[in-house]
């Protein structure tokens, strides 16, 4: 294969640096950015969103690091330029570039970009239009790279199916290697685009979105070679793959600037509304060892001064609190803080939480979602009031002096009573805190709420369900600041108007592209910024194409009935799922398969794999 | 500081690295520095945090050749040995230049470095006697009205520059070096008074080449 030197494009970039904000994010040259200049196949990984947001992404250095195994190609980062170096780079010319070689995005042989959420779907067209490559899959030509996807929202592949070559479905650690081998060979075959495109679909976990089309009842349904569902891919276990430990260390202040150690994956819990607590299944821990191996060798390598153990729910680790003792010995001294990112309250002990360094000064955040427990049962959320009492009383006398607790509205079946029991629930807290809090000190307390609207997602139990209209969840919003303690409370809500295109985006189907080209020329970018997001630009953009988007946002789907998502098998039973729904209409729960047995999700059978309890056994 | 092993850096921020703030440069030397395993001290409380003070900031996209740090370190580590390990801990844009030990007691760097020698490089074109006379003239006025956020602050130049500025001519370019008395008043930025001697878009680069003491001993480097 040739190997070849890309154009350097960093003399055009530097002359644009002294016009634009926080020139660092263009620079490279971190400490652990790694420069091939001879490859014989080169991949650039995007996550289509600011360098500072996209650098705490932990899933693309785990690939890069996979890549960096293979030793003739380069593997480059890309993040979206902020809108005025985009002007800057569009005004004189200049495409997107990776960041080590300052190379043309557009030469390179992969593009892998992230698909973490609906909110940054505009910004991939931004980039790919930055970087002169066809928005359209079908527009592209030989002299274009292939554009894969993968990440959490790809369980959902069909709005943005068409923009894609190819979209990764599940764990990446091992397909990113298979995908690459398979495209070499293609390019070593004399193969053309075409031809290295369906080669992909013969990988496990691999979607062509080119090779499916609508059937009879609107399913979508494959072509030879593809296979008729496309089986989410999954890794046995996580210790025998290291996280990283010499991650690239950026000098800007990016979010999540610290050390992290995925500690495991998946998460058995079963909250209903929740995607990844699904869609990741089977929970495998890493062992302990290897989590203490990892993070030292993690601390020493980048000189970060924080720690983070990552998971959907680290607290549920079954050796944690060892970890966290083993650690704090060893870091006893340097001045490091360990963190989680937050923890259950049936999982909170004053024991676990004392070993996390500075939790006193950044207080607890525990995710009670729900007011009553009726509708904390429908979602299965498994935990009681007197558990959350219990906690912030604990935490309180211990001297924790903030707490932060996250609700959804528009839960379903939630109804006034559970909308107004979040306000009870809140002045109940706030009341043994105080209790707990010697007077004196009464003045630094803080309860902090902060309140989000519900978003269905597909392979969940509520993915027949519509979102709740925007007028209704406004309407719930005015009763829940009514039935809030008036004073003593933080009340902050996440934008609805932003969750209703969350819902558009996760439900919807193919048809989705047209709108989502529509906003994206219409100006729409960097919707996650509140400074930045438009809804009336986007329902507007899907008007145009014939969309109705907040009908597209709350219409149910029929159970039994196509999805747009029925040709990705998560692994999950659709049985499973409409058990979990039918239970939610009766306010039943589910017990954790982790503490006791199997409740039957299909995951295990159906992907050949189970959970992984670092002790062995269960977690109980 | 208090006692302690106060051990002083001198580095470079070249190349593409100039195009970071104060605040970035710190962040990464701290990180340098636990990378390095050096004994850092910490300071007391809820949140512990080296013990590390900087020299007067750099603009962004102004480059530094001899740029200082102080680390507080509790157990003193051969000067050879912290050049080995700190070197090997930072990219050659950030590196090391040299480093060495002060005094605890010393007052502090940002209190103590007065002076900054810069060089200006400038688009050719106009021959040396021409821009030597511009910069000249400029003095000659004796003093600089400057606009800094909508308000106009006005530089004494015999006193803002307190050596007059030279013109060299390397290799084709042409550079204009110029050393500047920094202070609580802030001080004269170089491309501001090079623009008004020579003309608008004529910079093409400015570097701090030095930060020097300047006491009764004289003008001399803090290391
Ligand atoms: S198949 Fe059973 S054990 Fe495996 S994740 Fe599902 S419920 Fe848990």
């Amino acid at each position: 294969m040739a190997v070849s030197v890309p154009s350097d494009l960093w003399p055009q970039v530097e002359r644009l640096l002294s016009r634009v904000e926080r020139p660092s994010r263009y620079i490279d040259h971190e400490w652990g950015a790694h420069r091939r200049e001879m490859a014989a196949y080169r991949v650039a990984l995007m996550y289509p969103d600011a360098y500072e947001v996209g650098m705490a992404n932990q899933a693309l250095q785990v690939l890069a690091d996979r890549l960096r195994e293979i030793d003739d190609i380069a593997i480059e980062r890309v993040f979206l330029p902020w809108v005025d170096m985009a002007a800057a780079m569009r005004e004189t010319g200049v495409p997107l570039f990776t960041l080590e070689s300052c190379a043309p995005v557009a030469d390179v042989d992969l593009l892998g970009i992230t698909l973490s959420n609906e909110l940054t779907y505009s910004n991939v067209l931004e980039a790919l239009d930055l970087a002169g490559i066809p928005l359209r899959a079908a527009d592209r030509d030989d002299t274009h790279p292939l554009v894969i996807g993968g990440g959490p929202s790809a369980h959902n592949p069909e709005p943005m199916a068409s923009f894609f070559d190819a979209i990764l479905i599940g764990d990446g650690e091992d397909a990113v290697l298979e995908i690459v081998a398979a495209d070499r060979a293609a390019i070593g075959r004399g193969a053309k685009r075409m031809e290295r495109v369906r080669a992909l679909a013969a990988i496990e976990g691999v979607y062509v979105p080119s090779l499916y089309a609508p059937g009879p009842d609107g399913r979508l349904v494959a072509t030879a070679p593809a296979p008729g569902r496309v089986r989410r891919r999954v890794l046995a276990d996580l210790d025998s793959y290291p996280a990283p430990t010499c991650p690239v260390v950026p000098y800007a202040d990016v979010v999540h600037d610290r050390a992290t150690v995925e500690v495991l994956r998946g998460c058995s819990r079963g909250c209903r509304f929740c995607q990844a607590g699904m869609v990741y299944r089977p929970v495998r821990e890493r062992s302990a060892d290897s989590i203490v191996r990892d993070a030292l060798a993690g601390l020493t390598c980048t000189g970060y001064e924080e720690l983070s153990l990552t998971s959907l729910s680290t607290a549920d680790h079954s050796q944690l609190e060892a970890v966290l003792r083993r650690l704090v010995a060893r870091l006893d001294g340097t001045g490091t803080a360990i963190s989680v990112p937050s923890l259950r309250v049936d999982s909170f002990t004053v024991p676990l939480a004392r070993l996390l360094g500075d939790g006193r000064k950044s207080g607890l955040t525990f995710a009670p979602e729900a007011g009553s427990q009726r509708l904390r049962d429908a979602i299965n959320k498994n935990i009681t009031e007197e558990e959350i009492i219990t906690a912030v009383e604990q935490a309180f006398t211990a001297g924790w002096r903030r707490v932060k607790l996250y609700f959804m509205i528009g839960l379903p079946t939630e109804i006034d009573d559970d909308v107004r029991a979040i306000g009870a629930l809140v002045e109940r807290v706030l009341g043994v805190a105080r209790e707990a809090t010697p007077k004196a000190e009464r003045g630094g307390l803080r309860v902090a709420v902060s309140v989000s609207t519900f978003v269905p997602k597909a392979h969940t139990p509520f993915q027949w369900d519509g979102q709740v209209p925007i007028e209704e969840v406004r309407r719930r919003q005015g009763l829940l600041r009514e039935s809030m303690p008036h004073r003593g409370v933080e009340l902050s809500w996440h934008d609805p108007s932003s969750s209703l295109l969350e819902a558009v985006l996760a439900r919807g189907g193919r048809e989705m592209a047209d709108g989502i080209e529509a906003a994206w020329r219409a100006g729409a970018r960097f919707d996650a910024w509140t400074e930045h997001f438009s809804l009336g630009r986007w329902l507007e953009a899907f008007a145009s194409v014939g969309i109705d988007a907040a009908e597209a946002a709350s219409a149910p789907y029929i159970q039994g009935g196509p999805l747009p998502w029925s040709h990705i098998d998560s692994g999950l039973a659709e049985g499973f799922l409409r058990l979990e729904r039918s239970r939610t209409d009766s306010a039943t729960t589910t017990p954790d398969c982790t503490f006791e047995d199997c409740t039957g999700c299909g995951v295990c059978p159906g992907l050949g794999v189970e959970n992984v309890i670092a002790g062995g056994g269960s977690r109980a | 500081m208090p006692e302690g092993f106060k051990l002083r850096i001198c580095f470079r921020k070249t190349g593409p690295l100039r195009f970071l703030s104060h605040l970035e440069t710190g962040r990464a030397w701290e990180r340098a520095a636990r990378r390095a395993r050096l004994p850092y001290a910490v300071s007391q409380g809820f949140t512990p945090r080296m013990r590390i003070a900087f020299g007067p900031a750099l603009p962004v996209g102004t480059a530094g050749e001899r740029e200082y740090v102080d680390i507080l370190l509790t157990r003193f580590v051969p000067v050879a040995e912290v050049t080995e390990r700190l070197g090997a801990s930072v990219v050659p844009e950030l590196g090391l230049v040299k480093c060495g030990y002060v005094s605890p007691a010393e007052a502090s760097l940002a209190s103590r470095l007065t002076i900054a020698a810069y060089e200006v490089e400038i688009e050719g074109g106009s021959p040396q006697q021409e821009t030597e006379r511009s910069l000249v003239t400029l003095m000659g006025t004796g003093s600089l009205s400057v606009e800094h956020k909508g308000k106009q602050k006005v530089f004494d130049l015999s006193q803002a520059l307190p050596k007059e500025p030279e013109v060299r001519f390397v290799e084709g370019r042409t550079i204009i070096r110029m050393w500047v008395r920094m202070g609580d008043q802030g001080s004269l930025r170089p491309e501001v008074f090079v623009t008004a001697a020579v003309g608008r878009d004529r910079v093409v680069s400015v570097t701090r080449t030095d930060l020097l003491i300047d006491d009764d001993q004289g003008w001399r480097r803090p290391l």
